[in-house]
């Protein structure tokens, strides 16, 4: 049996790989025995619970709609936690006290600071204008205060080295010709390419409702390549503001008219990426002002989650048995294909660091499902061959080349509904498609690979049964 | 063998599924759909208790004899950086919205209930809460819905037929709106873990009808010119077995969830269940019969 050897080595290196995933050595293990086979797949919120920040939005008396300005910063905080992954974590508002609250929980964080750092910048950014640079601490000079006062402006630190800038927000102190919040569409690290200049430079595009400011801003501060390093020039400069920190202050040398912009100085590739997650953080219209944070039991609650694991355990036994009774040997062999598509799903899960929510395993239960099924396919099949008068042998074979057909068409079918969904669900229900579409995978891969090797292996059993059992039918 | 007429009496079931489905529809736009918390919104009550013992079932109990409204409440137990040792919070979230003097009501009953049962507690926040999942539905919109329908329809038409094609989303069709229907119709809440279960029944009625399809199509090969009745019927007969066993197994697993699985589980496990018999019921009663008399048609 040449293609059982093929088949047995395929099988051994898929759970081998599998178990690889799911019990490689990981920081932090909290598991012991059975349980650690769960080390490695991180758990959604409502199973296992997670980090949980509560924000207070700073929104300022006499704001025209509030409840808009608190929109936006759902918006922009949901597509932050969005880019790093985060899908599975919840953003929602909350009313008390006539005060907006943002409460964000994230599945799989233990550390709060972590889950904070995750979630980016929580202050305001804004392009400002440089009038003045100062080498020494302006809180320690009297002189540098008086000239921040004369000049209605602020001085602030910059993100690296001891400098601090003096910004002004109104820009040239033109009436509301300021750029608070700008949202910015993209902005990407390219590599530079005019002569003279080395290393990378940021382009980013403004949304087309503050290019039209940003092109005033840039027509007051646009200064000609030549004046560059003058006293005047020096004056005139722009400096990005995030969270009270100047991020970059920089000439403007045209005038931008559309609202795409690029930023050189001969930056390093790692510069360059950092200024330009910067500006595509998304600018929260508010401060946001930390009231809690902390952590968050499973949402379904602990007690519900262990009875529901219980139940479904228990549930599996009945079908463990169930199979056995009905199927004998084949009935052996499904619940062994079972237990293995199970683990595969698993180490895939694992493997993908892919956040497991109640939908996910609901997703598990589908796969249990069809793994099941086919064996009963399967079996069926290979039953009424038999009936038809052929031999174990020839059964086997015709049983898993027909049910072949059946198994892709039907498998094939939910995995493209399951594509369906991923491609049009959020969050919970791409966690649902994802593991439907890597479980009907894996049970397609059980039931033509490890069932075929498994049932050849145990032929010399299921002849006289198999055979009995029809005639007592009849 | 056991020869079972199924096609028969196909007129029979139609008529039972079109009253099932018109009486789904009527429930989902009169009565509509008990949305969760996670859905709609509604208030969070943060409930501060000085014990380590005190755990969600005590408080679920506390909250559930003030009042019905709590039934499906989810509480958690949440933590801040910096509480003491010895003291536990809750998060108690509810569809429900409050005004000032329901509040003050709900808040003296809660910390008597507490005091009653010998521990010290209070409500420390009172929220109004929007809902973390309402997103997750929003793009699941009727267009979505459309597109997997087509899609679907798309690959069993290349692989069977049109015909074949139709009835496999009518039939799943029929049995989304059915399984909806009950959730209307009993008031199940209609939460994150529900919407899984709906998305498990539409794979598994998918599977199911395929399977049946499959027979026919291989039977109507090997019996050209037989009548299709008969083809769809014998195919039935020959897969039934499959079928009884495939959705027993199925309907034992959640069948066990729903009788002892938690509150919040308990729509997720209802939904298995209905669209478990649902799904096996369409596959032999409704998706096969539509394919006899739209061969005859042809």
């Amino acid at each position: 049996m040449r293609a059982d050897r093929v088949r047995l080595i395929v099988v051994i290196a898929v759970i081998f790989a599998a178990f690889l995933a799911l019990l490689w050595p990981s920081k932090g293990q909290t598991y012991k025995g059975l349980a650690a086979i769960f080390q490695r797949i991180p758990l959604g919120l409502d199973i296992k619970g997670g980090a949980r920040l509560e924000y207070r939005v700073d929104v300022e008396q006499g704001v025209e709609s509030p409840s808009e300005v608190v929109d936006n910063v759902w918006t922009v905080l949901r597509n932050r936690l969005d880019a790093a992954g985060y899908t599975e974590a919840t953003v929602r508002k909350a009313f008390r006290e006539n005060n907006s609250f943002i409460v964000i929980e994230i599945p799989a964080a233990t550390d709060t600071t972590k889950a904070e750092k995750l979630l980016g910048s929580t202050g305001v950014m804004y392009f400002g204008q440089v009038l003045e640079e100062s080498q020494v601490d302006p809180q320690t000079d009297p002189t540098l205060k008086d000239l921040a006062r004369v000049k209605k402006a602020e001085w602030l630190p910059a993100r690296e080295g001891k400098i601090w800038y003096l910004v002004r927000q109104e820009i040239m102190l033109v009436k509301d010709l300021k750029l608070i919040s700008p949202q910015i569409v993209t902005a990407s690290p390219v590599p530079e390419t005019r002569a003279g200049r080395f290393g990378y430079k940021v382009t980013f595009e403004l949304a087309s409702k503050d290019a039209e400011m940003f092109k005033k801003i840039t027509q007051q501060l646009v200064v000609p390549e030549g004046s560059i390093g003058s006293a005047a020039a020096r004056e005139k400069r722009l400096a990005i503001v995030l969270d009270n920190v100047v991020q970059f202050a920089g000439y403007v040398i045209s005038v931008i008219p559309d609202g795409k912009a690029e930023i050189t100085g001969n930056f390093s590739i790692e510069e360059a990426k950092q200024l330009a997650a910067i500006l595509r953080s998304g600018a929260l219209p508010v401060r946001l002002e930390k009231v809690s944070a902390g952590w968050v039991a499973p949402l379904l609650g602990s007690d519900i989650v262990r009875t529901s694991l219980l139940a479904g355990v228990v549930g599996l036994i009945i079908v463990f048995i169930y199979m056995i009774v009905f199927y004998g040997i084949q009935g052996v062999i499904a619940d062994i294909a079972l237990l293995y598509n199970t683990f595969l799903l698993l180490g895939v899960l694992a493997a993908t660091r892919s956040i497991l929510t109640l939908p996910g395993i609901a997703g598990i239960v589908f796969t249990i499902g069809t793994t099941v099924d086919g064996n009963i396919i399967i079996a069926e099949r290979i039953k009424e061959e038999l009936k038809a008068g052929k031999s174990v042998k020839a059964a086997i074979a015709a049983g898993f080349g027909r049910s072949f057909i059946t198994l892709f068409d039907a498998n094939l079918t939910t995995i493209i509904a399951g594509l369906a969904l991923y491609y049009f669900g959020t969050g919970t229900v791409k966690g649902f498609a994802t593991t439907l579409i890597i479980g009907v995978l894996g049970s397609f891969f059980v039931n033509i690979v490890l069932s075929r090797l498994l049932t050849d292996a145990f032929s010399s059993l299921i002849r006289k049964p198999a055979v009995e059992a029809k005639g007592a039918q009849q | 063998m056991m020869h079972m007429d199924f096609v028969g009496k196909r007129m029979i079931f139609i008529t039972i599924s079109l009253i099932l489905v018109a009486a789904s529809v009527i429930s989902i736009f009169t009565k509509g759909f008990n949305f969760g918390v996670e859905f709609l919104g509604g208030s969070e009550i943060i409930l501060r208790v000085e014990s380590s013992t005190f755990v969600e079932a005590d408080v679920r109990r506390i909250f559930n004899e003030i009042s019905s409204d709590f039934s499906s409440a989810r509480v958690t137990r949440v933590r801040s950086v910096g509480d003491p040792e010895g003291v536990t919070k809750f998060s108690v979230t509810v569809t429900k919205t409050f005004d000032v003097t329901e509040k003050d009501a709900l808040q003296s009953a809660v910390e008597k209930k507490l005091s009653d049962s010998k521990v010290k507690g209070q409500v420390v926040s009172f929220n109004e809460t929007g809902g973390s999942a309402a997103e997750e539905i929003r793009r699941l919109t009727w267009r979505a819905i459309l597109i997997t329908l087509i899609a679907i329809l798309v690959y069993i038409t290349l692989r069977f037929n049109f015909v074949f094609g139709i009835g496999a989303t009518l039939a799943l069709v029929h049995d989304v709106v059915i399984t909806l229907g009950f959730f209307s119709f009993f008031s199940y809440e209609l939460n994150v873990p529900a919407v899984a279960a709906l998305l498990t029944l539409i794979g598994y009625s998918l599977n199911n009808t395929i399977v049946v399809y499959d027979r026919i199509r291989e039977n109507m090969k090997k019996y050209k010119g037989k009548e299709i009745a008969a083809t769809v019927n014998n195919s039935i007969n020959q897969v039934f077995t499959r079928t009884i066993n495939t959705s027993l197994t199925t309907f034992i697993v959640v069948f066990v969830l729903l009788l002892f699985a938690g509150n919040a589980i308990k729509p997720f496990a209802f939904g298995m269940t209905v669209g478990s018999v649902v799904g096996t019921y369409s596959s032999i009663y409704i998706a096969s019969p539509m394919v006899i008399r739209w061969v005859k048609i042809r």
